[in-house]
């Protein structure tokens, strides 16, 4: 485990910030200019203990990588747009399998690569994979071979297509993955 | 207004009705668990959305939206990692389903 | 006004349906998921309860049973892998 470095803190710090204000109801007081010093002071007190103890666990490399507007732009527009419409389409899917009578589920667990190297890449499409019914990431492998390391997700998938790497990475993660791509290299 | 909130409710529990007539019915425990997905990604966020709508509109009160939108994120971020550590766990705990599976990479890769 | 009751008992009436999952279900992994899918429904119902009423305590007690189901879940999970 390496030591926390200063901007680790400062990040995490912000983002415990942001949700103290949310949770007690003072980011809503703020714009009608009525909020209490008090607790604003304290909850930063809190968050920057918080940052202090527990930003080594949450950030490793690079912490204000996302700050920087296309990426911003990028993500959000993952966020709000395509992932949900995925979600959808895999919601109607597994709850038309789970009313119709004879119940056509195939089960099976693949083995998929991915080309994402970052590690919050990989953890989002993984989070991604899990979130959307139908799949589920069981576990996260690296092999090395000749030509370098390449890393695997082992996937629980209800209706197995093909069994084959990549048609089957294609089938489930061909659309979040391009997205993701354009965030983290 | 009404009826988009009343829609999104209605929504809402079509796929948390589908998600729990699908845990009832599935053959093994990973299948379950997908259907337990279906139950707390969109059963859960019809209702949020709908909640912020109506809290915003109807209720006047900017503080109950922020809570529900906040509770939406912590559902959203927390949900995906309950469900790999339970798949993973019960996997490694040596639970198999009764039928065979199509094809078991994990099984072949680890088992040797 | 009054629908949103409706709604909240009928998501009360799924998490009932749900507990026959928790009483059969063959496995512990398939409990802790039933109860996990339990506490998510509860708290929708909560959370129409809250917009019925419009007090926002409601929605304090919604996001601690939220936390506290996820940490039973993960602690769980753990517990299964040989981990903890």
């Amino acid at each position: 485990m390496k030591k926390a470095t200063f901007p680790a803190v400062i990040s995490t710090a912000i983002v415990c910030y942001l949700f103290w204000l949310c949770i007690t109801g003072q980011l809503a007081m703020l714009f009608e200019g009525e909020a209490a010093w008090q607790v604003l002071v304290a909850g930063a007190l809190v968050s920057l203990g918080v940052g202090l103890f527990a930003g080594k666990y949450f950030i490793h490399e690079r912490s204000f990588y996302l700050w920087h507007p296309a990426r911003l732009f990028t993500g959000l527009l993952y966020c709000i747009i395509i992932f949900p419409w995925e979600l959808l389409k895999a919601n109607w899917d597994v709850a038309k399998r789970a009313l119709s009578p004879k119940l056509p589920i195939n089960p099976g667990i693949v083995k998929v690569p991915v080309d994402l190297q970052s590690e919050y890449g990989q953890s989002a499409l993984a989070n991604s994979i899990t979130l959307t019914p139908g799949t589920i990431t069981m576990e996260v492998t690296e092999e090395t071979t000749d030509e370098g390391e390449q890393d695997y997700f082992y996937i629980h998938w209800i209706d197995v297509a093909t069994a084959e790497e990549k048609e089957a990475g294609d089938a489930i993660k061909g659309t979040m993955e391009k997205w993701l791509r354009r965030i983290w290299k | 207004m009404r009826y988009v909130i009343d829609a999104l409710i209605v929504i809402s529990i079509f796929f948390a009705f589908a998600g729990v007539v699908g845990m009832l019915r599935m053959p093994d425990t990973f299948c379950r668990m997908q259907s337990a997905t279906n139950i707390s990604t969109c059963g859960i966020l019809g209702v949020i959305i709908g909640g912020i709508l109506y809290s915003a509109i109807y209720l006047g009160n900017a503080e109950m939206a922020i809570k529900l939108a906040v509770m939406g994120v912590f559902y959203i971020i927390t949900n995906p990692i309950a469900g790999h550590i339970l798949a993973k766990g019960a996997y490694k705990h040596g639970v198999r389903p009764e039928n065979k599976m199509v094809v078991d990479r994990l099984e072949e890769d680890f088992e040797q | 006004m009054s629908e949103l009751l409706f709604f909240g008992i009928c998501f009360l009436a799924l998490a009932l349906m749900l507990c026959f999952r928790i009483f059969i279900g063959p496995t512990v992994a398939d409990r802790a998921n039933a109860a996990d899918c339990v506490d998510a429904l509860t708290d929708m119902a909560l959370i129409l309860f809250a917009l019925y009423t419009g007090r926002g305590i409601f929605l304090d007690i919604a996001l601690v049973a939220a936390v506290l189901g996820f940490v039973g879940t993960t602690i769980i999970g753990r517990y299964l892998e040989g981990k903890l």
